[in-house]
């Protein structure tokens, strides 16, 4: 079987994007009014639904710690999600890898000292699934975050980066993430700082490459961070038009 | 949901407001509250819908999606019908208690009352259309439904929205050739046509029920009760109603109290009024729906119900 072409002739990618281009991004704060804070998160054909709720009161007693507030993440994946229907049961690996994922960088993220004894739940729904779970969620979480309005010291941006025929790639999509050869570095980081508060790569790439290829993933973030900044602005004046009526 | 905690004297107005007509959110006690319907927000699903039960945007919210799939027959099951399949699932961010394995009983309630209304001759859906070849393969409707937030009626607004997700369905082409081989036998193939524009509409989902739940409170009845008043509710009954007046599936559940017989009689007749007038409803909201969605047709995004006000 020959390898697909991922990046054709003239430079193009299979949904006809260059290379250092992201997919379009839609998004909008408080979509559920029942939760403290929500988002919805569009980025191509991926589309997630984050709830959060609290801080609040912990389920269980065990759960509370004296100094810090615990984050609880749920990753749920819609069964209609991806192009073959598939349940996945509660206790999938993969789904509480994203979630434990989505839970450490958010740990670092949130200044959970400010809440103690108590719980702030993060659910997120992959609504729609075409490559780059974990990005999306992280973006979506944050949004959401910020629409509960628990502190936090800055934005998670999060944005993937691939490695295709000897040039670097931004933001790959379900087809470009499923090839094997094809190295899927996914990083969050703290856009004011600059800080990194999450890195993964799958597959393989050499190391002079590394470099590279994170600098375009960055620079992916802080357009990210952009968009993000964006739908917070549209949701607080949305909140300020409706307040002043 | 259970989660609410409500004070005896908080109780006690609901109740005694039920049994002298009024109720606390200002209903009569037959009116229900008001309806946001959306489809078509889930492009990788054959048909999905998302709709709303409540006033001033809080409500009882579900989505659901389906998703057609084509399934080789194996022997035992029916030779010439396809099916449908139901899940129903309730998400965390609808009440606390469902995190982790906590909805896995929730669940399993909704899912049964659910295929009790759609699986089989009572939902108004020809199953025998659903069949490619007999003996050989069918087409399987998976009914996945995600529950998003629970205020009450959360079956109703299950039926809503899975009545909508299977109006705007709409299947592949199927082409069916039958070829004989050189032993004069002759065999059955079938291709699925690869287009998206290539779809035909699911036949026959105009025929589906609609639901009517009842809520006795004190010595009345409401429907369509609201989060507090499902606190109070002492027993509930559900009535699915097709829209030739066929009464298609009945579920008493609630822990209380059973229904004394004389008060059923009178609630079958009033669901089958109300099951009217809530399919007349359903096909108004329906309408405004496909409109919105075909006056978004050009825009490359379609998770409309999330991204502008719902």
């Amino acid at each position: 079987m020959s390898r697909q072409e991922l990046l054709s002739p003239e430079g193009l990618r299979v949904d006809g994007r260059r290379a250092n281009e992201l997919r379009r991004i839609s998004c909008r704060a408080s979509v559920l009014n029942s939760a403290d804070g929500s988002s919805y998160y569009e980025q191509g054909n991926t589309k997630v639904l984050v709830a959060v709720y609290g801080p609040r009161e912990p389920r269980s007693k065990a759960l509370a710690q004296h100094d810090q507030a615990t984050i609880n993440v749920e990753f749920n994946v819609a069964p209609f999600s991806t192009s073959e229907r598939r349940k996945r049961s509660k206790g999938d690996k993969r789904l509480l890898e994203v979630a434990s994922f989505v839970k450490q960088t958010f740990e670092g993220a949130i200044q959970t000292t400010v809440y103690p004894r108590s719980q702030i739940d993060i659910y997120i729904h992959l609504l729609q699934h075409d490559g780059g779970t974990l990005e999306t969620c992280i973006n979506a979480a944050t949004l959401a975050l910020v629409d509960a309005g628990i502190s936090m010291v800055d934005y998670v941006c999060a944005c993937t980066a691939g490695f295709i025929d000897q040039k670097p790639v931004l933001d790959l999509n379900f087809v470009e993430e499923s090839s094997i050869e094809t190295p899927d570095l996914t990083v969050a980081i703290l856009p004011r700082s600059g800080n990194i508060a999450l890195l993964q790569m799958e597959s393989r790439l050499h190391s002079s490459k590394l470099d590279e290829v994170l600098e375009l993933a960055m620079e992916g973030c802080k357009h990210i961070h952009q968009k993000l900044d964006q739908a917070v602005l549209a949701a607080a004046g949305d909140l300020a038009t409706k307040l002043s009526r | 949901m259970a989660s609410l905690i409500l004070s005896p004297a908080e109780q006690d107005y609901i109740i005694r407001g039920v049994e002298s007509g009024f109720r606390a959110d200002g209903r009569g006690s037959l009116d229900r509250r008001e309806v946001s319907l959306r489809t078509g927000m889930i492009s990788q699903a054959n048909g999905s819908a998302r709709c709303r039960i409540g006033n001033l945007g809080v409500g009882t919210d579900v989505l659901v999606g389906v998703k057609a799939e084509v399934n080789s027959w194996t022997p035992g099951e029916p030779e010439d019908l396809g099916s449908i399949v139901c899940n129903v699932e309730c998400s965390p961010s609808a009440a606390q208690e469902f995190e982790g394995r906590g909805a896995e009983e929730i669940n399993v309630e909704l899912t049964q009352l659910l295929d009790r209304i759609l699986n089989g001759p009572q939902s108004g859906l020809d199953l025998k259309k659903l069949c490619i070849i007999p003996k050989q393969a069918y087409w399987v409707l998976h009914i996945d439904a995600l529950v998003l937030d629970v205020k009450g009626s959360i079956v109703d607004t299950l039926v809503w929205a899975t009545r909508a997700a299977l109006m705007s369905t709409s299947l592949p082409r199927v082409v069916v050739e039958t070829i004989g081989d050189e032993m004069g036998n002759m065999q059955a193939e079938f291709d699925v046509v690869d287009d998206p524009e290539d779809l035909t509409p699911l036949e026959g989902a105009e025929n589906l029920p609609i639901s009517v739940t009842f809520s006795q409170i004190g010595k009345r009845y409401v429907v369509d009760a609201s989060e507090q008043e499902e606190v109070v509710t002492q027993a509930k009954l559900t009535v699915a109603v097709s829209p030739v007046m066929e009464i298609c599936a009945i579920q008493k559940g609630g822990m209380f109290r059973g229904f004394p017989p004389s008060l059923l009689a009178e609630i079958l007749e009033i669901a089958q009024r109300i099951a009217r007038e809530e399919l007349t409803r359903f096909d108004v909201h329906y309408a405004q729906a496909k409109s919105h969605l075909s006056s978004q047709a050009d825009e490359p995004s379609t998770g409309s119900t999330f991204l502008v006000q719902f």
